[in-house]
């Protein structure tokens, strides 16, 4: 082994037996987010959801943010907030912010979502997402069953067959 | 410890094993903060350039984001990236036109290749012992450019030397100012299957020293020598669509395709006659064929200078006549005389020749007569023919003059070996002379006498093991990368194409480190660009625009190529001063070894998958199946089954291969597609030190290759080495076929 060479090699396994059992039962952890986020704060300020989840009228994925969008903005607004600087001292270190992820289906559910086709289809966020201006730290507030989506699909005579969501 | 104990211990580190792993250990990773706006989920498509062989295809980059381990400040964690995570062929390209082979496919994965070097390495061990230690980059080329200037304050800077892949590209146009800057002498070029004889025999026949370019897509009639153009040959993907198009793209006309070869390669497996001559007589075969069509008057027998300087042509090459040409070829006179009237008849026609058919001692010959052949029916600069394609000359667009020079590595080495003074210093740049030339070159016992080697591979191969000072180039997905094909197209292109992502690792662009060294030497070598992608900009900006709203640069970065007509002062003079003042005739082939005591022709060829062994780290290449014997992952030795029955070898049986040289091990393939004295081996297996996939894998069969050379080039003759085949036991668990047996086996044993 050289110096510096990475030591793993992608396996598509799960790192360990812990993570395999939670996800063979479908359990998941309730998400752990690195900062306090106020989504009623910035709804408040009129700020669109794709400012920052900026895939999402564009591809599959909305997208969490990187700290370099956060600085768009607080590099000059709201410096004075103790979180703001809290998040200026992890950029300036170097460190970008953990989010964990709220939604999302599990592997064995064979689901491909896309969320460009909904936005297009003037689906709400909140349709899906709850209504974020009443949430500080984004909750699972709407269960994604397929019942939900399916119900859903049918009043908006969407495509219901299986291939459309799943693989 | 007892039986309970153990049972005991096992239960308690079991359960805590499995609680202490509870969690999900990813979330936990600190994340970076990433370099560049990226937006999750959404693929850009970019230009790149394929660095796999001389072709230069043009491809698309699909990039996305992706999360990369990092380690910064001693910090392991997670930082999102743009990563290109598949390539394509560049559907506008002028030499693939959309297409890229199975090889281009699996050059991604260079780029993620778990034992890529990640930043610059120093020996630490002994030469060639694999141990090695970081170094900082400052360090290395600090210390790169003390040995230098130590050498300029001795007056002795012909001691460096450069050992680099040939080509026309501007890396080897920078390369070359640096050498000729420095006072070294010209860079030592090295590629075990090379077009030189190929060169030499154009420019003697048709005034141009270069590759030549069929139009496959409107010839009728097709005679291959051994060129292997739909696999591993020239341009393949140019030759693969122009292919599709003779044989499919017309409708009611579907050309006739006839190869002349002693093993089936995988284009003799598409044509419609596979004609076995004896090795090394191909060249007669062409005369042959021209003889009778100029006996029966059926062509006008005027072939130009191409004729003229082929001994006996104008006396209508009676030393060719049909029974002889059986006699020394092994191919019937009735064959030969239908073949003729087949080729003679039809238009328009072109003869293709390539691989084994030059690699013998009178190579220049064989390519010469196809030549000959050629201008006979008519088919040189015509469509359906051969053309020689424009080529940009990098030399005058970056604005140099001078004609750049190359050494033979053999010459390389039997200098350093003579007792003359050995080089100090060597760089090494894209080639692995150590697993490619013949043992009795020597270059690895060369290699030891320099005091230091300097290698910029991204891989720890034959060659670079031995170096003092690894400086990692970049992958070149990472950096900016350039091609200037010689072959393939219908008019002059040069592909270029910026970095389609951030570099990985702490790894820095070869082009922009020899022009970091050439500034810290004390007396700086003033190369005219601070970085490599100031040369490229400065040349491209000499190009005649091809669009009117944009300059030839802005407009080549975007696309990935720049092509159209090239003024004549930016186009490569490949002529010679004077025609030849000698007429060459057949010559028989030199072998190495006796036939008695090495009854057997050895045919080393290209492989599919890795081409002379530059692949073989790459594990999808080592699983994609041989096209014609399925076997992956290992090395083998084709066989005819005739030869096969009279040695008592079964397929898959291990036999040894023996020459002059030395002996191997491998197991059979019984294959009909194969002459009965003649045995074959892929090239590209058995590396010792190549990366976890390829190290310790079959063997390499250029081991038992004699240093048999075409004297006007000093090529080596790969093709000229003679071996006996005994049969060592029964299969074993070395050969790994896809598909089981050959088919034809098969079918004989239902």
């Amino acid at each position: 082994m050289l110096p510096g060479q990475p030591t793993g090699v992608f396996t598509t396994a799960r790192p360990t037996f812990g993570a395999a059992l939670d996800d063979f039962l479908n359990r998941r952890p309730a998400a752990q987010q690195p900062i306090e986020f106020p989504h009623n704060i910035h709804i408040g300020k009129e700020i669109a959801c794709d400012f920052c989840h900026e895939g999402v009228a564009r591809g599959a994925v909305a997208g969490l943010p990187s700290i370099r969008t956060c600085m768009i903005c607080h590099d000059a607004i709201a410096t004075d907030r103790p979180r703001i600087q809290q998040i200026a001292a992890l950029r300036d270190k170097g460190l970008d912010l953990a989010w964990q992820r709220v939604y999302g289906f599990s592997n064995e559910d064979h689901v491909r979502f896309n969320h460009a086709p909904h936005i297009r289809a003037q689906v709400d966020c909140a349709t899906c997402h709850g209504n974020m201006a009443e949430q500080t730290v984004a909750q699972r507030s709407v269960e994604h069953t397929m019942g939900f989506c399916v119900n859903c699909h049918n009043e908006r005579r969407a495509p219901v067959d299986c291939l459309a969501c799943h693989f | 410890m007892d039986r309970r104990s153990f049972i005991k211990l096992t239960a308690v580190t079991g359960t805590s094993a499995a609680l202490a792993s509870c969690g999900n250990p990813e979330n936990q990773l600190i994340r970076f903060v990433p370099a560049e706006d990226i937006v999750p989920g959404i693929a850009v498509w970019k230009p790149g350039v394929c660095p796999l062989c001389q072709a230069g295809c043009g491809l698309t980059v699909r990039v996305m984001d992706a999360d990369a381990d990092v380690v910064r400040n001693g910090q392991a964690g997670l930082v999102r990236i743009a990563a290109a995570k598949k390539l394509e062929g560049a559907s506008d390209h002028p030499v693939n036109h959309g297409g890229l082979c199975a090889r281009g496919q699996a050059a991604i994965q260079i780029t993620y290749h778990p034992d890529r070097i990640t930043q610059p390495l120093k020996r630490s061990g002994d030469r060639g012992s694999g141990r090695f230690e970081a170094i900082s980059w400052d360090d290395a080329l600090g210390d790169l450019a003390r040995r230098l200037d130590a050498l300029e304050t001795a007056g002795n800077q012909r001691a460096v030397a450069f050992l680099t892949r040939p080509g026309a590209g501007f890396r080897q146009t920078l390369i070359d100012q640096f050498v000729s800057r420095f006072g070294a002498p010209a860079p030592v070029a090295y590629e075990l299957f090379g077009d030189d004889v190929q060169r030499q025999a154009n420019a003697l026949s048709f005034g141009r020293h270069q590759v030549q370019t069929l139009d496959l897509a409107n010839t009728r009639y097709l005679l291959g020598f051994g060129a292997d153009f739909l696999g591993t040959w020239n341009s393949p993907v140019a030759q693969g669509a122009g292919y599709g198009a003779m044989r499919q793209g017309r409708l009611g006309v579907r050309g006739v395709f006839v190869q002349v070869e002693a093993r089936m390669s995988q284009t003799g497996a598409n044509a419609d006659e596979w004609v076995a001559a004896r090795p090394g007589t191909e060249g007669v075969l062409a005369l042959g064929l021209a003889h009778v069509m100029m006996a029966e008057k059926l062509v006008p027998d005027s072939a130009g200078r191409a004729g003229a300087i082929v001994a006996g042509w104008s006396d209508g090459l009676v030393d060719y006549a049909p029974d002889r040409v059986e006699r020394s070829t092994g191919v019937p006179a009735a064959r030969v005389e239908r073949l003729a009237r087949e080729f003679a008849a039809t238009r328009p026609a072109a003869a293709i020749v390539g691989g084994p058919p030059l690699a013998h001692s009178n190579g220049l010959f064989t390519a010469l007569a196809v030549n000959a052949l050629n201008a006979l029916v008519g088919s040189v600069d015509q469509p359906g023919g051969m053309s020689f394609m424009p080529q940009l000359d990098t030399v005058a667009a970056a604005g140099l003059t001078g004609s750049p020079a190359r050494q033979t590595i053999e010459r390389f080495a039997a200098d350093a070996l003579s007792g003359r003074p050995a080089p100090d210093v060597v760089f090494i740049d894209g080639v692995n002379p150590v697993f490619t030339a013949p043992p009795a070159w020597r270059v690895r016992e060369a290699l030891d006498q320099a005091a230091f080697v300097v290698s910029f591979g991204s891989f720890l191969d034959e060659t670079s093991v031995l170096a003092d000072l690894v400086l990692p180039d970049h992958s070149f997905l990472e950096s900016w990368s350039e091609a200037v094909p010689e072959a393939g197209a219908g008019v002059a292109v040069a592909s270029v194409a910026p970095p389609v992502m951030r570099p990985l690792y702490d790894t820095r662009a070869t082009g922009d480190v020899l022009l970091d060294i050439g500034r810290r030497l004390r007396r700086p070598l003033e190369l005219p660009w601070q970085t490599f992608d100031e040369m490229l900009a400065a040349s491209f900006s000499a190009l005649p625009s091809a669009t009117a709203d944009a300059d030839a640069w802005t407009d080549a970065q975007a696309k990935g190529v720049w092509s159209g007509p090239l003024p004549p002062r930016l186009a490569r003079q490949t002529g010679l001063a004077s025609p030849a003042r000698r007429t060459f005739s057949f010559e028989a082939p030199r072998f190495d070894g006796d036939a008695q005591q090495y009854p057997f022709h050895f045919l080393p060829y290209p492989s599919t998958a890795f081409l002379d062994g530059s692949l073989a780290h790459l594990p999808w290449l080592q699983e994609m199946p041989d096209p014609l014997t399925s076997a992956m992952w290992s090395s083998w030795i084709e066989i005819n089954p005739a030869t096969a029955a009279r040695l008592r070898i079964g397929d898959g049986d291990v036999v040894e291969v023996a020459s002059s040289q030395g002996a191997l091990q491998a197991a059979a393939v019984i294959t009909p597609g194969i002459a009965p004295d003649v045995v074959a081996m892929p090239m590209g297996q058995g590396h010792r030190t190549f990366t976890r996939y390829a190290s310790g894998r079959g063997v390499n069969p250029i081991e038992i290759v004699a240093a048999v050379t075409e004297p006007a080039t000093g090529a080596l003759a790969w093709a000229a080495t003679r071996v006996r085949v005994s049969r060592l036991g029964p299969p074993d668990s070395r050969l790994v076929r896809f598909a089981g047996g050959m088919r034809e086996e098969t079918e004989e044993r239902r």
